[in-house]
């Protein structure tokens, strides 16, 4: 991380009350410079050429200029009864930062595109010189009293609203992102969306927000599905994002499924991708492929519930010797029965034992699903949008991922998984409760499989064929990957773990080679500075900063207040 | 009785390999209760370190006077890795909750077979230019040494490869010299007083922080020569081959007892024989060597499951 020094005390005693005004004035150049053309070559990051009709990065621009003119009114002006909820200075400063890096890059991005500064008009030159403006001027903003934002209480339609309006924004940044085709365009939209969302977190708000959701968790819950539902309609009938989106659903659902294993039990999995492929070659040999090799072909939910039951029978199997060892032991056993599954779906080709698999070839060409009339491989029209074979799957997929966050999240909220979240804490204190501690450990064991053998059916469907590379130890480590770095235990850190990590790479082509080098750094990276993962409940965070004394003060008043009524 | 003795020096050249990196968990799991998982990566690096040397100084050449300057270059790429890996990832670990090392290991994993990968990834390797290094996407021939490789002896009915005796012998050396350096060098002493009582050895003056790096060093060091030996015995190496020979030799290193140095060897010995046993033995369809590593599995599951102590007994056991 580098450590912008602060700016010496005495400095900012003597210039601070010029500070407000070269920080708007600063704003109103970025905004000025953004209605310019920044470039010659219209061929660069789309078209930036034009004055007066700014290209995307330009409006990108124009709304970082617009949310600092916000904060800078929330500080010092007529919105001020706004700002007093918000640390708008620090809001500011994280805002400067990420406009002053999102300018530099942008300039880098022309100079290397079009081949030489020359090509920077001067709205580009402007553009900068405001970004300059306003990050120098906004670390001479000094801080002043907030209050806590958990005490703001707007009205109830309000928070509402402005949950609403965060996943219409969530949708449409997600549609326009995978929209872009040029790398340049879409690193510098990800700088964008996290310069935004830091001076969020600074400025307070993201705080905010942690009070109003759980007052509406139904809403925000029916938003975020309503805003997955809507994204097939952003995309025009085309089905190249739509086969991204469907395939992070699939790895969404496996890692949800994980989820209860690793995140509320606490029992470290290094094999669970061997759960979702034994769902996979389940309803690969019993479809109607013409390989495949059971020639039984049940209607689709009965294959469906036996590749769960198949797949939580296998975990039941696992799970039964193996969860007399615990913590890294666990993780290495695991790990070896998932390497035994891969490998025994590898040699069943008829040589080295029955013909169940194909061996490394796998079963291919399995048929789409059908059910009744309507064929998941065909193009059908709503509303006069043609939805296309992925979005088919991806409505079924999001059917299923809605089943298994239900089921996680009725679970946590039990009996159940409180008995879990005693186990993961102290076993032998659980123990000593009265927890049953082993029908426990065998439950989350078998729940996890079950739901990934359910996904797993699917996947064979979708991807038209199943092969023993695709349950590789690789994958395993990116189901576990997503629920560390998303947050263990949480929903929606998981589901933004998966998204990350199945999106990424997807759009990061040119780092196409790098990609694993960058996903080994970074779990490395992830461990050392945030190991309780981006969204963390409270009760996690304390357990990896156990000197927080603060944290520690919160935590217990919030449990206080679970507890009372 | 051929194919028995046969089998048994195939297990025995095998398990000397298991050995050689079995130390290397070992020695740090008796010290700091840590799976170092990236082990196997270290023993990888080292066989890419001697490639490495014979290709950039010795390119063509097979005399035998190369061999020590290949199992330098192994020893220190293998050093080399295995200390940044404990400075800079494992080390600000050290009082975090155990989930976290593993995964940072799990990362270190990927990112040490991508950096082999990405490094070597020009085809073929024909040019004079002495960096232009071979493509690890494919297996990639290990340099054949006069003397060390070449036709095989036959004793009886049995063959015995040059480089199986290079392994063995490799074992019984590193055997001799570490047993000398923990028993009877201060050094070595110190590392006992550690992994018995890391506070009460740091009262008494011992530099724990320089034991846990001896202590990653010295399992480089053997998987470096580990490395070296799997090159000359395989004839080829690519960037996968510490995924499964470092999950095996930690097989090992359970089934001695883990934290018990001469447990790894004795542990890797039985491993190689057991699963050379294994590949002559199991009759039918799920014999033979396309199931071989699946037998290995089973076995690493049935140890951790039922004796997690392993043979020799255990420092700690990490058990419910």
């Amino acid at each position: 991380m580098i450590k912008i020094p602060d700016i010496p005390e005495s400095v900012v005693v003597r210039h601070g009350a010029k500070a407000w005004p070269l920080a708007l004035a600063g704003a109103g150049l970025l905004m000025t410079g953004s209605l310019l053309s920044w470039s010659g070559d219209p061929q660069v990051l789309g078209d930036l050429s034009i004055s007066f009709n700014p290209g995307g990065l330009q409006i990108q621009a124009l709304a970082l200029a617009l949310l600092a003119v916000v904060l800078l009114l929330a500080h010092k002006g007529p919105l001020t009864s706004l700002g007093q909820w918000a640390d708008t200075a620090l809001g500011l400063r994280a805002l400067a930062t990420w406009a002053l890096l999102f300018m530099v890059m942008v300039v880098v991005a022309i100079t290397i595109e079009a081949g030489g500064l020359i090509n920077i008009d001067p709205g580009g030159w402007i553009s900068l010189l405001g970004a300059v403006l306003l990050f120098a001027a906004a670390r001479l903003v000094l801080p002043r009293e907030t209050r806590d934002p958990a005490e703001a209480h707007l009205p109830g339609w309000s928070e509402i609203l402005v949950i609403v309006v965060l996943m219409a924004a969530i949708l449409f940044g997600t549609a326009y992102a995978l929209g872009l085709t040029d790398a340049w365009e879409f690193v510098l939209f990800l700088v964008f969306v996290t310069g935004v969302v830091i001076a969020g977190i600074r400025a307070g708000l993201l705080s905010w927000l942690g009070h109003v959701t759980p007052r509406h968790r139904h809403v925000l819950t029916l938003a975020a599905f309503a805003a997955a539902f809507f994204f097939p309609f952003t995309q025009n009938g085309s089905d190249a994002n739509m086969s991204i989106a469907s395939q992070i659903l699939i790895f969404g659902a496996a890692a949800m499924s994980l989820n209860i294993v690793v995140g509320l039990a606490g029992l470290l999995d290094l094999g669970y991708i061997a759960f979702l492929g034994a769902g996979a070659y389940v309803g690969a040999t019993l479809s109607t492929s013409a390989f495949a090799t059971i020639g039984w072909n049940p209607p689709f939910f009965v294959v469906v519930l036996l590749g769960a039951c198949v797949s939580g029978t296998l975990g039941l199997i696992i799970g039964t010797p193996t969860l007399r060892v615990s913590g890294d032991y666990l993780a290495i056993v695991t790990l070896g029965f998932g390497e035994i599954f891969r490998l025994s779906m590898f040699n069943l080709d008829g040589n080295n034992g029955p013909d169940l698999t194909h061996g490394p070839n796998g079963i291919p060409a399995i048929p789409d699903l059908a059910f009744g009339s309507f064929n998941f491989g065909d193009t059908h029209n709503v509303l006069g949008i043609p939805l296309a074979r992925f979005s088919n799957y991806y409505f079924l997929l999001l059917v299923v991922i809605a089943f298994i966050i239900l089921v996680f999240s009725r679970l946590n909220n039990s009996r159940i998984g409180r008995g879990w979240v005693a186990i993961r804490e102290d076993e032998k204190a659980a123990e000593a409760m009265g927890v049953n501690v082993f029908g426990l450990k065998i439950l989350a064991f078998v729940v996890g499989a079950f739901l990934a053998g359910m996904a797993g059916t699917i996947k064979a469907h979708q991807d038209v064929s199943v092969t023993p590379d695709q349950y590789i130890f690789l994958e395993s480590a990116f189901l576990l990957a997503a629920i560390v770095l998303g947050g263990m235990g949480t929903v929606a850190g998981v589901m933004i773990g998966a998204v990350i990590l199945k999106l990424l790479p997807e759009k990061l082509r040119f780092f196409s080679d790098y990609r694993l080098l960058l996903f080994g750094l970074l779990l490395v990276l992830m461990m050392r500075f945030r190991p309780e993962g981006l969204v963390a409940s409270k009760r996690r965070q304390l357990e990896f900063h156990e000197e927080d004394e603060g944290l520690a003060v919160r935590v217990e008043g919030e449990f206080a207040e679970e507890v009372k009524p | 009785m051929d194919i028995f003795v046969q089998q048994l020096v195939n297990g025995l050249t095998l398990g000397s390999l298991y050995a050689l990196i079995a130390v290397g968990y070992t020695v740090v799991y008796g010290i700091l209760q840590l799976i170092n998982f990236a082990h196997g990566e270290v023993f990888m690096i080292g066989a890419f370190g001697a490639l490495t040397t014979s290709l950039v100084l010795f390119r063509g050449q097979t005399s035998l006077w190369i061999l020590p300057f290949m199992i330098i270059g192994a020893v220190i790429a293998s050093v080399v890795t295995a200390v940044l890996m404990e400075r800079f990832a494992y080390r600000p670990l050290r009082n975090a909750p155990r989930l976290a090392p593993l995964i940072t290991a799990i990362g270190i994993s990927v990112f040490l077979q991508e950096i082999v990968r990405l490094n070597y990834d020009h085809v073929p390797f024909t040019s004079w230019n002495p960096f232009d290094l071979p493509d690890a996407k494919s297996l990639i021939p290990f340099p054949q040494i006069d003397v060390v490789t070449g036709p095989a002896f036959q004793v009886g009915g049995v063959t015995i490869q040059r480089a199986a005796i290079f392994t063995i012998g490799a074992l019984l050396m590193c055997s001799a010299v570490l047993w000398y350096f923990i028993n009877r060098t201060k050094m070595g002493r110190g590392m006992q007083a550690v992994s018995q009582d890391p506070d009460t050895a740091r009262l008494m003056g011992i530099n724990v922080d320089r034991v846990i790096v001896v202590a990653f060093m010295l399992g480089a060091i053997l998987a470096g020569i580990a490395g070296v030996a799997q090159g000359l015995q395989n004839n080829n190496i690519d960037f996968r081959m510490g995924f499964l020979a470092g999950l095996k030799a930690f097989t090992a290193a359970v089934l001695g007892g883990i934290g018990n140095v001469a447990g790894a060897v004795v542990g890797g010995l039985v491993l190689g024989i057991v699963e050379a046993m294994a590949t002559q033995y199991i009759p039918g369809q799920f014999g033979g060597s396309p199931w071989k590593d699946v037998w290995a599995f089973v076995m690493l599951i049935l140890v951790l499951v039922f004796r997690p102590e392993g043979l020799l007994g255990a420092k700690a056991v990490d058990r419910a």
